[in-house]
């Protein structure tokens, strides 16, 4: 029998610590029994996933069906190109986002929008390759994907591993949008033979940042927070 | 088999709309949450599983309506007798009250665990309340004794499963006394809010004070109000000492939700849900209140709020919206919107934390010696607070308190009082002490 030396309470002889405050329990005339049977079972519950099967058979049949029904309509009807193709592509696309919500719930965020990414660069390799043409996809398509799906990739981390507080996320969405302009914008001119420098990006960035300070002031100072937690709360 | 067939006939053409209170539950359920309670009752011997599932599969057929799945209409939802196979007893796990999903375990909406001594019931809050709950408990575990051996007579919470199911134990008794000619108001304000780190999905913390209801009972009449009212006190003596570390500036009122059993003022043998919430509360920005004068106003709130003429306006302003012609054209889908946008908004601000009292337990006379004591776990609140439950047997009194974040001040503080009066609090816990 032993008491918490802070609450005052008895123990079940199988906690070695004071559930209320932590406290573990010293007994220096005692040597620490280890077989003392705990009234809880040690045994975690798992909760029986619900069935989405059918939806995800659903999505996928129906994503299955028109990629089919525009193959063979190409192959037989309207057989003049190959346009099958960015249709069949897109259903992919559209299956492969679909993947970490009703597919398969155990995928990473992270490698989740690195298949998104990935999709999306098969799909713009698609177009590149029915329309014959191949600079644009290397320099502006796949740079352009990869910048975003890096982009959504710390996005992740942050919310994920930082604060996912409503005024963080902001924070983390106003420091990405400039950062995605200016890499958009320094593409384009490297495209199309431009100087490198940055002009509509500039003003993105300057109203970004102007945000960005504003929320940083509101996060650092927790009354002027409390205050804005309420009057914008929606 | 035969008795299987029998009741397999009314299969078509039995349902059961959702009583008044059980609208609400189904519409909270989310991916993490569902509203589930759980009774647990400690035998002297430890349990024999397969014993256990006999006992189960005779008592079910008599209890209709836990015996059942709930449905989608058009418009509301209702419960359908259930006769798939099930539910089976399992052996009990380390978190209980985990989420219940309506289309898994056969669609059942009820668990049955063992563990050692114990016999665990954890039922969904859509079937019915703690008292419902406590029949069938009673009534399980009264059979197990009985195909183990000892006579047990009926009476109490011990029905005879041989009887049909009286029509009475199946009615939604709130239809029968929502009758008042006004609907009282229900005030509501932003209340005091625990803060804490959330534990991961599948994690409840249970910490349960085992207590002398003698001891309880002495320390109460010195402050001359029930057991009920003083722990109401005392929590709300806890919640105020945490607001006052969390935030000395900011004070919001402090208020608890308590369910009142109304079978108490109503006569009625439902097994469903019967039950009224009241607020018990004290609004720090008044003024320091001593722990006598929390006590004093706890025991006056009782008092003018707990009688049958407040009661009835209760229930008749909770009915109002159920019965409203437009209210039950809305399509079931739109009405959950709005019930769980209500909810969050208004509803689950409106209270720090939750407390309900079973109060002292009656068992048949045969059935005592067989019972060590009873635990009663509130389940996984809302959002992130904590709920206490309580529950007596013979001199047993159980305090459970069920919270879904790491940190345990509100029960630290609750416990410290009762200490700091001169009870003697053992306490058990599930958390992880290593
Ligand atoms: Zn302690």
């Amino acid at each position: 029998m032993s008491y918490c030396v802070h609450c005052g309470v008895e123990l079940d002889p199988s906690l070695k610590k004071c559930p209320l405050c932590n406290t573990p329990v010293l007994d220096p005339n005692n040597i620490p029994y280890f077989e003392t049977s705990s009234p809880y079972p040690a045994q975690r519950g798992k909760v029986e996933p619900v069935r989405r099967k059918d939806v995800a058979i659903f999505v996928s049949v129906l994503l299955l069906t028109i990629s089919l029904t525009c193959g063979l309509l190409n192959r037989l009807v309207f057989s003049r190109n190959l346009w099958s193709l960015l249709v069949i592509g897109f259903c992919l696309i559209i299956w492969v986002i679909c993947i970490p919500f009703i597919f398969y719930r155990k995928l990473t965020p992270y490698f989740a929008v690195l298949l998104d990414g990935l999709a999306v660069s098969f799909y713009l390799y698609l177009i590149s390759r029915l329309t014959g043409s191949a600079d644009w996809l290397y320099y502006l398509g796949l740079p352009i994907t990869l910048l975003f799906t890096l982009l959504l990739e710390i996005f992740m981390l942050l919310t994920l591993k930082l604060s996912h507080s409503f005024f963080s996320v902001t924070l983390y969405i106003f420091s990405l949008i400039p950062l995605s302009c200016i890499g958009i914008e320094l593409l384009c001119r490297n495209f199309l033979g431009s100087p490198m420098r940055i002009t509509w990006s500039a003003i993105v960035l300057t109203v970004c940042i102007v945000f960005i300070i504003a929320i940083v002031t509101i996060i650092l100072l927790p009354r002027v927070r409390e205050e804005a937690r309420r009057r914008l709360h929606f | 088999m035969s008795k299987n067939k029998r009741v397999k006939k009314p299969v078509r053409t039995t349902w059961y709309k959702l009583d008044l209170s059980a609208i609400v539950y189904p519409t909270l359920q989310r991916r993490d949450f569902s509203s589930v309670y759980r009774l647990s009752v400690l035998l002297k011997e430890p349990v024999k599983p397969d014993v256990l599932q006999k006992a189960v599969d005779m008592v079910l057929p008599r209890f209709p309506t836990y015996k059942s799945a709930i449905r989608k209409g058009l418009f509301w939802r209702y419960l359908e007798p259930n006769n798939r196979p099930g539910p089976f007893v399992q052996r009990d796990i380390n978190n209980p009250c985990m989420p219940m999903p309506f289309k898994a375990n056969n669609r059942y909406l009820l668990r049955i665990y063992y563990y050692d001594c114990r016999i665990s019931l954890e039922a969904h809050h859509s079937l019915g309340d703690g008292t419902g709950g406590m029949y069938l408990l009673q009534t399980i575990t009264a059979q197990y004794l009985r195909e183990l051996g000892a006579s047990i007579r009926c009476g109490g919470f011990v029905l005879d499963i041989h009887e049909e199911p009286d029509p009475g134990e199946l009615e939604d008794a709130y239809m029968r006394y929502s009758n008042a000619d006004v609907r009282p108001p229900r005030p509501s304000e932003k209340t005091y809010r625990v803060r804490g780190t959330k534990e991961p999905f599948y994690t409840l913390n249970i910490i349960n004070g085992i207590l002398s209801a003698q001891e309880v009972k002495k320390v109460a009449k010195t402050y001359h109000v029930t057991i009920t009212e003083y722990l109401n006190a005392v929590l709300l003596y806890a919640l105020l000492q945490k607001q006052e570390s969390e935030n000395p500036h900011r004070r919001l009122p402090v208020r608890i939700a308590m369910p009142v059993n109304l079978r108490r003022f109503f006569p009625s043998k439902t097994l469903r849900n019967f039950i009224t919430m009241i607020y018990p509360s004290v609004d720090p920005r008044l003024g320091e209140y001593t722990f006598e004068e929390i006590v004093l106003h706890v025991h006056n709130y009782m008092q003018y709020y707990i009688n049958e003429k407040l009661l009835r306006g209760d229930i008749t302003t909770n009915a109002a919206t159920q019965r409203h012609p437009l209210i039950r054209i809305v399509p079931l889908f739109l009405k959950d919107f709005v019930v769980r946008l209500f909810y969050t908004r208004v509803q689950d601000k409106n209270s720090s934390a939750g407390l309900t009292n079973m109060g002292a337990l009656k068992v048949p006379e045969d059935m005592i010696p067989y019972l060590e004591r009873f635990d009663i776990c509130m389940g996984q609140p809302f959002s992130s607070r904590t709920n206490c439950a309580i529950i007596s047997f013979q001199d047993a009194l159980t305090i459970g308190f069920a919270s879904s974040i790491k940190e345990a001040d509100v029960e630290r503080y609750f416990f410290r009082k009762l200490v700091q009066d001169g009870i003697h609090v053992t306490i058990e816990s599930n958390r992880e002490t290593s």
